[in-house]
């Protein structure tokens, strides 16, 4: 931690140029047949030579300094880069070791920053002699881990709220978004359409019928029935501080995280689950990730009547309660919705025509269909277009009706959604960055959207507003500022 | 922790105040960069445009004429957006460093209003490519553990005195915090 810079091992020069030069012999591979086979030893050679070179210098340019603060990475080669990594962001640091760390003796450092653009794969990976990898790390890790981690995940869990395996079934059904409900519906409608005419022409069904239904399934059904074997004996509970979950049939999971980890909390209903007056709670919580290597976002509740789930937000997370005095969309944005929807209404009738007009005359050419399925069959693609063009329409204005925003005191929440609904209530200490957004039409009517940039289960996400005065949006940005000024904003108790 | 908010990234060499309120302007040679990047880009759409013409006679059939002409309205519509978006770009960017926050606002026909919270900083990267360098331009990526935001074509000077500015605000941020927390140091993100 001398603040000196240091170069990586350079046996990175090796590993890396093989790395790629086992490219080059499967690109060789696949071209044997169009290139002169005698050029290819000569080909070979000249790329891995090439290849270190071109590492070396890497490997020369980049430089490492390890400071009482910060880490600073730093290449100084056609593509200039300088990476600064404070420890006080970090999220941790590991070191790996690979069959040609073996071979030469090395190590790999992996430095990990909680930054969603890099949930995925290391910040830095920097290779040295093992035993000097492994006292950086020690020395790293005094800096980050300096507190005790304490979980007792092994006590029984008892839940919050009694979810029976009708509740599971239900939620596995219709949490499914309405969208993905309403493509498998019509792939399932396809396929019934093909077996009818085979059925009335006496000719055999084709393929289509087939992969329609199968799509129908790896759409529709494999979803909820992944979702039932999930939550199956579905437990949630909250001790101290922290929330426990419990569920899965086949795979059991068991997951605790702290309240504090919570950056907002999701209230959903897809349009079936307020058709039944249901709705779920999910949480965007950070480094809840599986043995798979994929992340998830923690449900909370799942599909329940509202009275529960209202009894579950208040008892299981309080913290993300409050007082709401909501804000309706203004006029403008009413405007804007109403052109966007005309826009998209044209693209799908410009997009149906061709089709429309194809199954017109297939089915005008089936002499075997007549009377009022024919005529059905005829125009049902046109009647489909002009559906989809009302439901365009309505939407628009079921979103104008319900889009919310509210900025409170410690808490601000957006509403959003005509089909699938979503409340997300969200703490202005998580938000990382806010995005205010104004296109053409929106900047003729006065309104712009916000995108609030929060780390989130699956990486960043953001969250976007419907269309509000800019000012209005703006005073997530100077909440958010005013709390970090005034000392409000305690980064302790954030785990960002 | 309290910080007073002057406008710093003062003297970029053809960086202007713009207005009063202590944005900032780029260098005109943004729109150099632009042009460049734009034309490659051109050339590439042109020559996928040259195919078409030469070899989908046959597979297209009785559209040819329809795809030619559609392709021929691509190439209209976005010769028109490179030659008009870099003034357009250039003439909107505006750009703030304070010493609690980082103000960019930019677009050519959507305009986006950018504030980063320099607490929730947790990386600064001053990068350029080969057209970048030959005009001594670079651009400043700033990470937040939400995402990043951009601060393009600045001059290389500027970019660096920026991102070592950002960096000395969050050095500073952090020993404040390390000198009020005498019991521990600061814990890692997420623990």
């Amino acid at each position: 931690m001398s603040g000196e810079k240091v170069r990586c091992h350079p046996t990175v020069i090796v590993e890396n140029s093989l790395k790629t030069f086992s490219s080059v012999v499967v690109f060789l591979i696949l071209l044997v047949a169009a290139i002169d086979t005698s050029a290819i030893l000569s080909i070979l050679v000249l790329s891995l030579v090439a290849l270190l070179l071109f590492n070396y210098r890497q490997w020369k340019r980049t430089t490492i300094q390890f400071n009482e603060i910060d880490v600073v990475v730093e290449r100084d080669t056609l593509f200039q880069m300088k990476k600064t990594l404070p420890y006080a962001k970090m999220a941790s640091v590991n070191v790996n070791r690979d069959i040609p760390n073996r071979l030469f003796g090395t190590s790999k450092l992996l430095i990990n920053i909680n930054s969603g653009t890099s949930a995925m794969v290391p910040e830095a990976v920097l290779t040295f002699e093992q035993d000097v990898a492994e006292r950086l790390r020690f020395e790293m890790s005094q800096r980050l881990y300096d507190h005790a981690i304490s979980l007792d995940e092994e006590e029984t869990i008892e839940s919050l709220a009694t979810f029976t395996p009708l509740d599971v079934i239900i939620h596995g059904l219709f949490s499914v978004s309405t969208y993905q409900t309403i493509l498998g519906a019509a792939f399932l409608a396809y396929s019934a359409f093909e077996l009818y005419i085979s059925t009335v022409a006496g000719v055999q069904a084709g393929g289509g019928a087939m992969a329609s239904l199968l799509m129908f399934v790896g759409i529709q059904i494999m979803p909820s029935i992944s979702l039932i074997l999930r939550y199956y004996n579905y437990k949630v509970y909250r001790r101290g501080d922290t929330v426990y979950l419990q569920h899965g049939l086949i795979r059991t999971y068991r997951t605790s995280f702290s309240v504090s980890r919570i950056n907002a909390v999701r209230i959903k209903s897809t349009l079936p689950a307020r058709l039944l007056g249901r709705s779920c709670i999910e949480a965007e919580v950070v480094g809840l990730v599986s043995e798979g290597g994929k992340s998830s976002r923690p449900v909370l509740c799942l599909l329940k009547d509202d009275t529960t789930q209202h009894r579950i937000l208040r008892e299981l997370v309080p913290e993300f309660v409050y007082e709401r005095d909501p804000n309706k969309q203004p006029e403008g944005a009413k405007r804007v919705l109403l052109i966007r929807a005309a826009v998209a209404s044209l693209v799908v009738a410009a997009v149906m025509l061709v089709p429309s007009v194809y199954v017109y005359r297939e089915v005008a050419a089936l002499t075997r269909v007549i009377g009022t399925p024919g005529v059905v069959l005829q125009y049902v693609l046109p009647l489909v277009t002009a559906l989809a063009v009302l439901a365009i329409i309505y939407a628009a204005h079921v979103s104008y009706r319900v889009t919310e925003f509210d900025a409170g005191e410690d808490l601000f929440t957006f509403v959003n959604g005509a089909v699938d609904r979503e409340t997300v209530v969200m703490n202005y200490d998580k938000v990382q960055m806010v995005w205010i957004t104004q296109g053409p039409i929106a900047r003729f009517f006065g309104v712009s959207r916000g995108s609030v940039y929060m780390l989130s289960s699956t990486g960043s996400s953001s969250i976007s507003s419907g269309y509000f005065p800019g000012n209005l949006l703006n005073s997530v940005n100077k909440i958010v500022m005013d709390r970090i000024i005034s000392g409000k904003y305690d980064y302790r108790k954030n785990s960002i | 922790m309290s910080f007073s908010s002057p406008a710093i990234g003062q003297s970029g060499a053809d960086e202007g105040v713009a207005g009063g309120d202590g944005y900032r302007r780029l260098n005109p040679k943004c729109m150099i960069s632009m042009y460049i990047g734009y034309a490659i880009s051109y050339a590439v759409l042109l020559a996928a445009y040259l195919l078409l013409r030469t070899y989908s006679q046959e597979f297209l059939g009785s559209s040819y004429d329809l795809v030619q002409y559609a392709a021929l309205a691509v190439l209209a519509i976005a010769l028109v957006y490179i030659v008009a978006a870099p003034p357009v770009y250039y003439a909107r960017y505006r750009y703030q460093i304070t010493a609690d926050k980082v103000d960019v606002r930019y677009g050519i026909l959507v305009i986006r209003h950018i504030l980063v919270p320099i607490e929730r900083v947790h990386q600064v990267e001053v990068s350029r490519g080969p057209i970048d360098t030959m005009l001594g331009l670079g651009d400043v990526t700033i990470t937040t553990a939400g995402g990043d935001a951009t601060i393009n074509y600045l001059e290389i000077e500027e970019a660096e005195k920026v991102a070592d500015q950002l960096n000395n605000l969050i050095g500073r941020m952090l020993q404040e915090r390390v000198s009020t927390t005498p019991t521990s140091h600061p814990g890692p993100a997420g623990e």
